[in-house]
């Protein structure tokens, strides 16, 4: 109202050169995101790094890889190498001895009391250091947890991405063709997930020879029912909608409607599963090899770690923990990022 | 309803069979025998096979065990211990797994829904934060690793609780083993119940139920907690089983004479009977659970028993 007295006051405006030229003012310009197309892995990408938790995570997992594929290298020492004159040697670490931790010194319980000894003084290794300290046959902890970590993950890995494959398959197969096909693919699943997974996972264990690729079947064979059922579900909802429909009705086969036309709108869930069924094949895996199923010896895995160094827990506790500690947080760090991932995927989801 | 349920019940006891002529014949490939004793010459073997009936086709031998077994004859131990009806193998190891198991689940339901109703009705609190942490810890962090810490601090440096199992101390010694299995399922149980609670609460029922006058306990337990109810059920159901037969190194850590080692014996000595009597009543408990959960929705929901029966 202001402005139109004030332009009703003055005299008829008389445009000058500067009137057309550009102000220059490139970066004082807001220009309005928030209705603007983005694209969706964009937006996913945003909303994923928004959460503290879910990029924690997601760091802990790349750190946890870095070195799982260094950390065997970074000393002399190998997974294997044994030396019996070396054994069960707490850790010790060059910098942090002076500060009275990772001295190399450990309490020895005894009826009489505690008592604090360090072997390196004692059997005069100076120039001796195990980080994490050395096992019951003078390996070093140090090289076997991050070695153990390297085959837990690619173990972890293979087995999901193989799941994935399988799992996803069967379910958007039953799911699209529906009637009678999915009432038999589901009774067949049903009989599978009744049988106890120890039981398939021992037996084909004893059938093949133990080792990487056995496990790895195994929990192929053992997890792949739950991706196909979320494969399915995604499935059912989908396929009545018209984008199917019109593809159908430009000729398209039921193959290529099933992967070029629905699995692209379905593969958020797909990931995020996989991304759950990782901690999932670590843990089963840990378990099998704490049972006496896993990896043979000399190579080792989280969980045979473990069960090695259960066997000495009450006497050297600093046995046991690296890997304990690289396990779980291995395991909440998937747990994180699937989290964090499925809640980017899906905004609308309700909190989990 | 009834409909419903005798379908459910007539297709349950077929994949049971399914379920129990695929061990069989998981069972035939497995290499070696049980009667792997190197003094035995084959005319002795022949004779041990032909008196357990195990040089008949496999399909005979299939039938003839299920006849056997509606009997309640699971038949003998080759192995592990030698002829011993199986019935009674497993009739003392199978009441310790289940109340150990037992207990923990109800443990960990019980703690779980506290949590997860806490973090719900004070959402966004340092409550709810608290819940978050301790049931993302419960998930991420294996039950044997809960129950090697336990074992460690509670057994062997406090001398608190026994650190292997004895029968003479039955409830002292389940206690640890009983807290580490119940983890998982606190945790689990406490994310459900918060997530479903949170949308419980935010419904127009409960708006009218408490513009109604309805409020404290009444309002949580008999309108917000029962809708939460379906979900979580759905969650607990297979927890149930794995629990009640055996976590086997739960079972290892602290030295129970449970289920699942019986399990992992049989399989290492070829002991075919006990491994087909395990596997079965494991398939069995499941199907009776994921059954009786089946039917239990309709109990907490009137509105999936009316839905039911209409198909």
């Amino acid at each position: 109202m202001k402005k139109n007295a004030q332009t009703a006051d003055m005299t008829a405006y008389v445009p000058t050169a500067a009137d057309f030229c550009l102000k220059n003012n490139a970066g004082e310009i807001a220009i309005d995101n928030n209705f603007a197309a983005q694209s969706f892995w964009k937006e996913v990408f945003i909303r994923y790094f928004r959460k503290v938790s879910a990029v924690f995570g997601l760091v802990m997992i790349i750190l946890i890889s870095v070195m799982a594929v260094t950390g065997p290298g970074m000393n002399k020492y190998s997974y294997s190498e044994q030396n019996l004159l070396q054994k069960n040697l707490a850790p010790r670490v060059h910098a942090l001895e002076k500060l009275g931790i990772f001295d190399g010194s450990e309490n020895m319980h005894t009826t009489t009391g505690t008592k604090k000894i360090n072997y390196y003084t004692e059997n005069k290794l100076d120039n001796v250091y195990y980080w994490f300290g050395s096992d019951n046959f003078g390996r070093d902890i140090w090289t076997r947890t991050w070695s153990g970590a390297r085959v837990s993950l690619i173990i972890a890995v293979a087995a999901a991405v193989i799941d994935m494959i399988i799992g996803m398959s069967y379910g958007l197969i039953s799911g699209y063709f529906g009637g009678r096909v999915d009432m038999v693919m589901q009774r067949i699943l049903e009989i599978v997930n009744g049988i106890p997974r120890l039981v398939i996972v021992t037996l084909l264990l004893l059938i093949l020879k133990p080792g990487m690729v056995t496990i790895i079947i195994a929990l192929m064979l053992t997890e792949w029912v739950g991706m196909s059922r979320i494969a399915r579900a995604e499935m059912l909802k989908l396929k009545e909608q018209e984008f199917v429909l019109a593809s159908r009705t430009l000729g398209a086969g039921s193959f290529f409607i099933i992967f070029r036309e629905v699995l692209p709108n379905i593969i958020g869930p797909i990931i995020t599963q996989v991304m759950f069924s990782i901690p999932t094949a670590i843990f089963t895996e840990a378990f099998l090899s704490f049972v006496g199923l896993g990896i043979p010896v000399p190579q080792c895995s989280l969980g045979s770690l473990i069960s090695e160094g259960f066997n000495s827990f009450t006497t050297h506790p600093y046995q046991i923990v690296p890997p304990i500690i690289v396990m779980a947080l291995l395991m909440l760090s998937f747990n994180l990022a699937a989290d964090g991932l499925r809640e980017a995927l899906d905004p609308k989801l309700k909190e989990v | 309803m009834k409909k419903y349920i005798l379908k459910r019940i007539v297709t349950s006891v077929f994949t049971l069979l399914a379920i129990l002529l695929i061990l069989f014949i998981l069972m035939q490939l497995m290499p070696g025998s049980p009667f792997n004793d190197e003094k035995l010459n084959n005319d002795q073997r022949a004779a041990l096979y032909a008196k357990y009936g195990l040089n008949q086709p496999v399909i005979i031998q299939f039938f003839k065990y299920v006849f056997n077994m509606l009997r309640g004859d699971f038949g003998v131990s080759y192995n592990i211990s030698k002829n011993t009806p199986i019935a009674q193998l497993i009739q003392s190891r199978l009441p310790i797994s289940i109340a150990i198991g037992g207990a923990a689940v109800a443990l960990g339901a019980f703690v779980g829904l506290i949590l997860g109703v806490t973090a719900a009705l004070w959402h966004d609190t340092v409550w709810d934060t608290v819940a978050t942490i301790i049931s993302v810890i419960g998930v991420s962090v294996p039950s044997y690793v809960f129950a090697l810490a336990l074992s460690y601090q509670f057994g062997f440096q406090w001398r608190l609780f026994p650190m292997l199992f004895s029968p003479q101390q039955m409830v002292a010694s389940s206690v640890l083993p009983s807290i580490s299995l119940s983890m998982f399922t606190m945790a689990s149980i406490a994310r459900f119940t918060r997530s479903e609670m949170l949308e419980v609460l935010g419904s127009d029922y409960m708006l009218l139920a408490e513009s109604k006058g309805i409020s404290g306990p009444a309002l949580i337990f008999r309108h917000a907690l029962r809708n939460a109810l379906i979900p979580i059920i759905t969650v607990l159901a297979p927890l149930i089983v794995d629990l009640m037969t055996g976590s086997l190194v739960v079972e290892k850590i602290f030295a129970i004479p449970g289920v699942g080692s019986l399990l992992v014996n049989a399989i290492q000595s070829n002991d075919y009977n006990v491994v087909i009597a395990l596997s079965f009543i494991y398939s069995a408990m499941y199907i009776i659970i994921m059954l009786a959960v089946d039917i239990l929705y309709g109990v907490i929901d009137p509105r999936i028993r009316l839905s039911k029966s209409e198909a």
